[in-house]
């Protein structure tokens, strides 16, 4: 007899197109966050506060109760859900245009207020929706439409260390970076992704991961390719690592 | 004021009477950021909704608190933020996203002085802010506007309810005179039903399938069909909140609009006209979305002049000239900014219109 | 009753809207229309502060008159500030500790009384405000002494009742200060 090795989590929906570019991580992200939410069980007590850039149709693929925030606004919106609803788990799914730029404010003062609520923010380097603009995390020198010669500090200045700066913001339980480059490192994201929100259930405070991606479309790269870039340029930027954990040890 | 008053009258400022109101038609949240002339409401706040264990933020910014208390209201509790004029600004992109999401929460709007920065005095300069909003698309806000301490307290009742009973935001459009304004009020308990909102409201898939509160609509079509839905809403609103208070307009010749705490004065130079001979009338839109049209339009047919009386460079006139549409003659009697025209100065300067 | 107002003026610091507050509750206790209206904002820092209360049987007709009826001025800023916005047969209240007595209207009253130096004797210097609100609510015959007194009680906060029986004495010197001999 045939036994199922392999399914959907499921808090994923299986009857919907996945809009996600080929080669994109956002859908192995958003798949490690439905199994993470599986396995803790709590699919049915969960709200999302949704993002907008390529983030924004998460809500299509999970089968939670979801709120689309204004750009940048994600983390506020959560914010006032688990005010609202304290024994509701709340995340937000956020690109790092949402996060790390225009709602910068949101995310370091929630985690600096201790909210319990859990924010995943995607590193891709660029501004995806909107066709691959220099955004917040473009690396130095890296060429986008809008960096047509690279990202030079005279014009553009240092892209952003998130985790390191939401570890340093003293309501923050949980930070750390993770990479999706390869199937260990994949492990260890999901890893992350369930003590993000083991925190939160705790009650401990803040929990946060950013998580280094690809985006084949805007970059001009074969996912491989892509893969490689993401082990080669921004890893040794934007270093992996868990930089607060408020329950080790 | 620290306590919570019930059954009794007592001496309070109107930002105190919103914010006691607002606990006591059993707001769950609040989120806000301190401006002058509505700090008040945020300081007793803090106080209330911690001891009574309900949501309370200072907010980092207007641009968190307004999405916070989206975030709250989409849950379907009660929830409510308060700002200023220049703050308010801030806020108009939240506006348009819940008014599209469908969003029911109140925003008390305690006008100062304007543009920019402007003063901390009083005005009704955001007269067109909250009846036209300055967020993107189509969309209405209910907007209510009281002229006495008491009606702080009566229309913050009726905002929390207005807005859970149409899905949408409702603006209280208070000013720095009434907010810093004490009189005598008496609180009571919130006499309006309470809605169900669990059909909509998000609380986890237990008993109903994924809901995403969303704006987003990718199909020209299915947008086009969300906004003549929206706007039966705002039809039927129209036809059955609007408000408004007039008195001596019957016979009058010539009647003097006003809104919010400036009405007070203009009440009272509608009575010195009269002993002078001059027959006048007095009315006053309690909600300024949606507008009184309908009635100044009726009276358009008797009255041979209206004069609208605001604190602003001319802005509720508008809607005045709208409703009468030509039939008879609109002027604006205005002060920019600061404590509205006395009752005297009204009446001299409508005997030289 | 015709409705009448007030304006209460002097120093940050020196209590005026305190004293206009427990003015306002009086009225309200009387079953009166009443509003309480403060200067706010940027002025009250080191400058004049003022209140206005306007009483009425009826809906008050105003915030913030052209005129006023009776004015009390604990400092000589508020003294020159307010002195021509009196109408004519009103009355000032000036605490002559800090005030100079000088009459340069002929028609209004006027009642010069060392406020200060009262509050002193009373053993407390911040009760000028409390004070003076006995001297203006025993001149304008609106409101007795028992109805301040449970006015000041609602006002003054849980946490400073200890200080309502002197600010009941004060109030009580203010309002039996023999008018007559001023």
């Amino acid at each position: 007899m045939a036994t199922q090795v392999f399914s959907l989590p499921k808090t994923l929906k299986g009857d919907v197109k996945y809009s996600f570019c080929p080669g994109c991580d956002h859908g192995v992200a958003v798949r490690l966050v439905a199994e993470v939410l599986d396995e803790l069980g709590i699919i049915d007590n969960t709200i999302l506060s949704a993002a907008i850039g390529c983030s924004v149709t998460t809500y299509d693929f999970i089968n939670v109760d979801a709120l689309e925030a204004p750009h940048g606004r994600a983390v506020a919106e959560a914010v006032g859900i688990k005010r609202a609803r304290p024994d509701k788990i709340v995340f937000t799914y956020q690109g790092d245009g949402d996060f790390a730029s225009i709602g910068l404010a949101e995310g370091i003062h929630a985690a600096l207020r201790g909210e319990k609520i859990t924010a995943i923010c995607i590193n891709n380097t660029t501004y995806g929706m909107t066709g691959g603009q220099l955004g917040p995390t473009t690396l130095v020198g890296q060429v986008t439409t809008t960096s047509p010669t690279g990202r030079n500090l005279e014009y553009y200045g240092y892209p952003i260390k998130l985790a390191e700066h939401i570890a340093l913001c003293d309501g923050t339980a949980f930070s750390a970076r993770v990479s999706l480059d390869s199937v260990p490192n994949i492990k260890k994201a999901k890893q992350a992704i369930k003590k993000a929100f083991e925190v939160q259930m705790k009650g401990l405070g803040f929990g946060f991961v950013e998580i280094l991606s690809t985006c084949p479309t805007n970059w001009k790269m074969s996912p491989d390719k892509a893969h490689a870039r993401v082990r080669d340029e921004m890893m040794p930027v934007f270093k992996p690592g868990i930089y607060k954990d408020v329950t080790a040890e | 004021m620290v306590e919570c008053l019930t059954d009794k009258k007592v001496l309070t400022k109107g930002n105190y009477a919103i914010a006691n109101a607002a606990v006591l038609a059993g707001c769950q949240c609040y989120f806000g950021y301190p401006i002058t002339p509505q700090s008040e409401i945020g300081e007793f706040l803090s106080g209330k909704m911690q001891e009574l264990k309900r949501g309370y933020v200072s907010a980092e910014s207007e641009l968190a608190s307004i999405n916070m208390v989206m975030g709250a209201a989409s849950t379907g509790v009660k929830a409510m933020t308060s700002s200023s004029s220049c703050a308010v600004s801030l806020m108009q992109e939240g506006l348009s996203y819940a008014c599209a999401d469908e969003l029911p929460f109140v925003l008390v709007s305690v006008m100062r002085g304007g543009p920019g920065l402007g003063n901390i005095y009083p005005s009704q300069g955001d007269y067109i802010q909250a009846t036209r909003g300055g967020g993107n698309g189509d969309y209405k806000l209910i907007v209510l506007a009281p002229s006495t301490v008491q009606e702080c307290v009566d229309l913050t009742y009726k905002a929390f309810y207005l807005s859970q009973k149409y899905r949408n935001p409702t603006v209280l459009l208070a000013d720095g005179l009434l907010g810093q304004m004490m009189e005598p009020v008496e609180f009571y308990d919130y006499p309006y039903p309470e809605i169900d909102n669990s059909s909509w409201a998000l609380s986890g898939t237990k008993d109903h399938k994924a809901r995403i509160i969303r704006s987003y609509g990718p199909l020209a079509d299915d947008r086009c069909r969300f906004l003549e839905k929206l706007f039966q809403k705002y039809k039927t609103i129209e036809e059955n909140e609007t408000e408004w208070e007039e008195i001596n307009t019957e016979d009058a010749d010539i009647i003097l609009v006003s809104f919010g705490s400036t009405s007070r004065n203009v009440k009272t130079a509608m009575k010195k006209l009269r002993e002078k001979g001059i027959k006048a009338g007095f009315f006053r839109p309690i909600t300024l979305y949606p507008f009184p049209s309908k009635r100044l339009a009726e009276l358009s047919k008797t009255a041979k002049k209206f004069v609208t009386v605001e604190v602003n460079m001319g802005q509720m006139v508008d809607d005045v000239r709208l409703a009468v549409n030509g039939a008879c003659p609109v002027e604006l009697i205005n002060k920019g900014v600061g404590i509205p025209p006395s009752a005297e100065e009204i009446v001299s300067r409508i005997e030289v219109l | 009753m015709q409705e009448k107002n007030f304006i209460i003026a002097g120093f940050g610091g020196q209590g005026v809207l305190l004293a206009g507050e427990v003015l306002a509750n009086a009225f309200m206790l009387l079953g009166k229309h009443v509003t309480w209206y403060p200067s706010y904002g940027a002025e009250m820092r080191g400058g004049t502060v003022n209140c206005e209360i306007v009483v009425s049987d009826e809906e008050v007709s105003e915030v913030n008159k052209a005129d006023t009826d009776y004015v009390v001025a604990l400092n000589q800023a508020s003294f020159d500030k307010f002195l021509n916005k009196i109408k004519k047969g009103g009355m000032i209240i000036a605490n002559s500790t800090l005030v100079k007595e000088i009459k340069s209207r002929a028609d209004i009253n006027y009642l010069f009384a060392p406020i200060t130096k009262l509050a002193e004797e009373v053993g407390n210097i911040k009760m000028a405000n409390i004070l003076a609100l006995g001297l203006v609510a025993k001149a304008s015959k609106l409101v007795n002494l028992e109805v301040l007194e449970k006015a000041l009680d609602n006002v003054i906060p849980p946490h400073r009742k200890n200080l309502l029986p002197l600010n009941i004495q004060a109030l009580k010197i203010g309002y039996e200060y023999d008018l007559l001999h001023v």
